[in-house]
């Protein structure tokens, strides 16, 4: 058995598309657009996240299993995240007695 | 079916591939499970930023950014080279996966010099929080704040990547005492998704902390 989970190529490809991201990271912090430059930079982390899973970690190449528990992390984690900043950034809205 | 995979089969699997497919399965429930663990912190870091967004791009601000973009340089390329031993691994290359391993080991050793370096410079700067905190400004509390999530996360990275490096070590001397084939190197695979992972909570850490800094200085 000699077969490559993924080609040298692909590996090659993904390695550079990490570095670009990178670069283009730093540069949106130069750009100084106040709060959004950490909402652009999270998610151009995200997409080199999904990069880093797909063909480093295979995630993309493993059985269909792996896909189905890292997409069970992920709708977790956005319920999880949505849930808290909504609690959290709604508190002022309604003006209750006693709070 | 060579020897050496039938060696590595245990009996409880069928095929070679089910064996490598279960463990697979298995290492990715963890790095879930750690993302979770992570995913706390992120979340409370969300809320603190949201409520006092200034006060953190002070923080930010007292950054080493040139440190921490060539850390994140540092581990993409020790990614790449770590999936570079798994293509040797699958290829049966075993010096090659040998080098590979060395190299992402050297990598990652790097990274941690350079993490502890800022730690030191953080710590000469008096921003080390609770015990060894000065900030003269106004906010001095949520900039506080700032750095004990900076300390909190970037030292649980830490961790992670101390025992990625460990991990590495064991496969270096299994790889030279040949417990790995073509066949069989499921054990470099794995620590291939660890690695990988590690690589991936700093890529957000670089994002949160540094990113809104690069402005301010």
């Amino acid at each position: 058995m000699n077969t490559h989970l993924v080609s040298l190529r692909s590996y090659v490809l993904t390695w550079l598309a990490l570095l670009g991201l990178t670069v283009l990271t730093i540069l949106i912090g130069f750009a100084n657009l106040g709060q959004f430059s950490v909402l652009i930079a999270v998610s151009i982390a995200a997409v080199q996240a999904s990069l880093l899973a797909a063909v480093y970690m295979h995630a993309l190449f493993g059985p269909t299993l792996v896909r189905v528990i890292v997409a069970g992390g992920i709708v977790w984690f956005l319920f999880f995240l949505t849930q808290t900043l909504g609690d959290y950034m709604t508190r002022g809205w309604v003006p209750f007695p006693g709070k | 079916m060579s020897e050496a995979a039938t060696l590595a089969l245990r009996e409880q699997f069928a095929t070679p591939r089910q064996q490598r497919e279960t463990a697979s399965i298995g290492m990715w429930v963890f790095v879930v499970s750690e993302m979770m663990i992570f995913s706390a912190l992120f979340v409370g870091f969300a809320v603190y930023r949201l409520s006092s967004p200034h006060p953190f791009d002070i923080g930010s601000g007292e950054m080493e950014l040139t440190l921490g973009s060539i850390n994140t340089v540092l581990l993409i390329c020790s990614s790449f080279t770590m999936a570079l031993a798994v293509y040797n691994a699958e290829s049966g290359n075993q010096r090659w996966l040998v080098l590979f391993l060395l190299i992402t080991m050297f990598l990652g050793s790097l990274f941690l010099g350079i993490k502890l370096t800022e730690y030191y410079d953080h710590f000469r700067d008096h921003k080390v929080p609770a015990l060894w905190f000065h900030y003269a400004g106004s906010s001095a509390g949520k900039v506080q704040m700032f750095f004990i999530f900076y300390f909190i996360m970037t030292g649980l990275h830490v961790i992670h990547l101390v025992v990625g490096l460990g991990l590495l070590l064991v496969m270096v001397v299994r790889s030279l005492v040949g417990a790995f084939s073509p066949e069989y190197h499921t054990p470099i695979l794995m620590t291939g998704v660890y690695w990988s992972f590690v690589d991936v909570i700093w890529i957000f850490l670089y994002a949160i902390f540094y990113v809104p800094g690069f402005h301010i200085k």
